[in-house]
């Protein structure tokens, strides 16, 4: 098989199914879908733990750093897994879809992660800050929310988009259970066609202009932030 | 029965971990008097510093600013509690006559190690004193500002908005009727303490945009702002660039002169001898010699005070 016979099937498996089918537009709906999902319960999740880890609560250092560690040293496909089965058995009020489950894995997955870049961007902050302000008597409250997270942000934000990116590529782990998203129409052209490669090239491309997209985006966001201050 | 000090430190011990760094240390300030604190580094005199206002907590002992105490009573420090404990009344049962049983008390930290079964008597009076002087710890702090060898402005705000920052969050705190007039005032009383020192055009700057010294300067008057009635430097001019450590040295003088009850860690020696009435020299955790700067510099009388002067000047 040559590379022209290759650029020709990518061209029109992309136009027949992708376009033609829309395959490419709910595909691209659930992976997006499936993004936001996990970042934007995953930063407020991870905010939450962040907060937990800093607050003089003992027990609760412990156990947010326990689930962190875990989530961390452990595979995200293992992680979805585990949703798969478990999430059904906990929500049994109402018919989890498997994409309801891998949202509820990716999400605490996601969460885990933005603990860790909360954490770290708070702590890159420098102790001096901190002090300056305990030493002209602001309470640490106010410290915290006009001097401390301010700076953090600064930190948090860029790391969070990178964030944003993962779990992106991330979600391609969700066609294991077959929710829709971008891999998921990979098994279901393969079936069609038996055309592999040209397809796996097609998602390929969708999920380069998608991240690369992205992430130029954040940059000129972090650009911008820089140069205002 | 503090009335006449402006800040009085008690007997302040400081341990990191094993490390002793302060061994007991007392002393008073008054109110207009500036006091030097020199020694080597490592020697413990920015941790004193550093204690007087809580940003690092004693291990043992007071700090009182203006007859208000902001650390936790020290029961070793009060002869009617250590009186009142069991430990105590044990000792004397068992003979031991009254100044005897104190000093084995304090000298064997008899009472701290089991806090909690010292008796209810013990206890009341230790809850009396605490709640007739205590001052909060960030009250207190807004008595006595201080100054950072790193300067610490805050890169988020402008320069303005460093100064005005403080001012109006306690404005906020007390709950003042009128915010926006408050803030009003001390938008205009940032600008005066901005023109004083020449800087009025870097209000809207960030601190990334300033050369140390003009840090150094503005974090004074950030400081100022707070109208403080004791001010705490922590080696001001360590930081600078040597060419800059002039102006912010003439503004310390400036203030020292305006009658401002100033508390200087340096290593700036002219200016301890010039400018403060009196000079600690803090050696391995305590004050080994104190008095004026004749005193200190021209007649040390301490073996590693004379070591030290020689060594830098």
């Amino acid at each position: 098989m040559t590379m022209g016979k290759i650029f020709h099937d990518m061209w029109d498996i992309f136009m027949t199914y992708y376009i033609g089918q829309g395959l490419l537009w709910t595909g691209l709906g659930y992976t997006l879908a499936l993004s936001a999902i996990a970042v934007i319960a995953g930063a407020i999740l991870g905010s939450l733990m962040a907060i937990g880890k800093m607050s003089r609560f003992k027990v609760l250092n412990v156990i947010i750093t326990a689930f962190v560690e875990i989530m961390r040293g452990t595979p995200a496909l293992l992680q979805l897994y585990i949703a798969y089965f478990i999430v059904p058995m906990i929500f049994t009020f109402a018919e989890m879809t498997p994409f309801a489950c891998v949202a509820v894995g990716l999400s605490l997955n996601s969460a885990a992660y933005v603990t860790e870049i909360i954490r770290s961007g708070i702590g890159a902050v420098d102790k001096g800050q901190t002090e300056a302000a305990r030493a002209l008597g602001l309470t640490s409250k106010t410290t915290m929310l006009k001097v401390v997270m301010p700076q953090a942000i600064r930190n948090i934000l860029p790391a969070l988009g990178n964030e944003f990116v993962t779990i992106i590529k991330e979600t391609s782990l969700a066609s294991t259970f077959f929710v829709g998203e971008l891999m998921t129409t990979y098994a279901i052209i393969k079936g069609i066609t038996f055309n592999v490669i040209p397809t796996l090239m097609d998602i390929g491309v969708v999920y380069f202009v998608l991240t690369f997209t992205l992430s130029k985006l954040l940059g000129m966001v972090e650009r911008r932030m820089k140069a205002s201050a | 029965m503090h009335d006449q000090n402006m800040l009085d430190i008690k007997n302040i011990y400081k341990n990191f971990g094993s490390l002793q760094v302060l061994k007991g240390v007392s002393t008073t300030v008054d109110k207009g008097e500036v006091v030097s604190i020199i020694g080597a580094s490592g020697s413990g005199k920015s941790t004193l510093l550093r204690c007087m206002n809580l940003l690092e907590e004693p291990t043992f002992g007071e700090v009182w600013i203006e007859g208000k105490l902001m650390t936790p009573v020290d029961p070793y420090l009060h002869f009617d509690v250590i009186r009142a404990s069991k430990t105590y009344k044990k000792l004397i049962a068992q003979g031991m006559d009254d100044m005897a049983a104190i000093t084995k008390i304090k000298a064997e930290d008899l009472l701290l190690e089991k806090h909690s079964q010292e008796g209810p008597e013990y206890k009341a009076l230790m809850d009396k004193i605490f709640k007739e002087n205590h001052i909060d710890t960030n009250l207190g702090r807004r008595k006595m500002s201080m100054v950072f060898q790193q300067f610490n402005l805050f890169n988020n705000l402008t320069v303005l908005d460093n100064i005005m920052l403080a001012p109006v969050e306690t404005a906020k705190y007390n709950k003042v009727k009128d915010l926006n007039a408050e803030k009003e005032k001390i938008r205009e009383q940032a600008m005066t303490f901005l023109k004083r020192i020449g800087l009025e055009d870097k209000a809207d700057v960030y601190p990334s945009k300033l050369s140390g010294g003009q840090k150094q300067r503005i974090a004074i008057v950030r400081s100022l702002a707070m109208n403080p009635d004791v001010m705490l430097f922590d080696e001001p001019t360590s930081a600078l660039d040597p060419e800059m450590i002039g102006e912010v040295l003439d503004l310390m003088k400036e203030l020292a002169e305006t009658g401002m009850t100033m508390v200087v860690v340096t290593h700036e020696m002219g200016f301890a001898r010039e400018v403060s009435n009196r000079v600690l020299f803090v050696d391995e955790g305590y004050i080994k010699e104190e008095g004026t700067p004749e005193e200190v510099f021209d007649h040390p009388k301490d073996p590693r005070l004379q070591d030290f002067l020689s060594k830098i000047l």
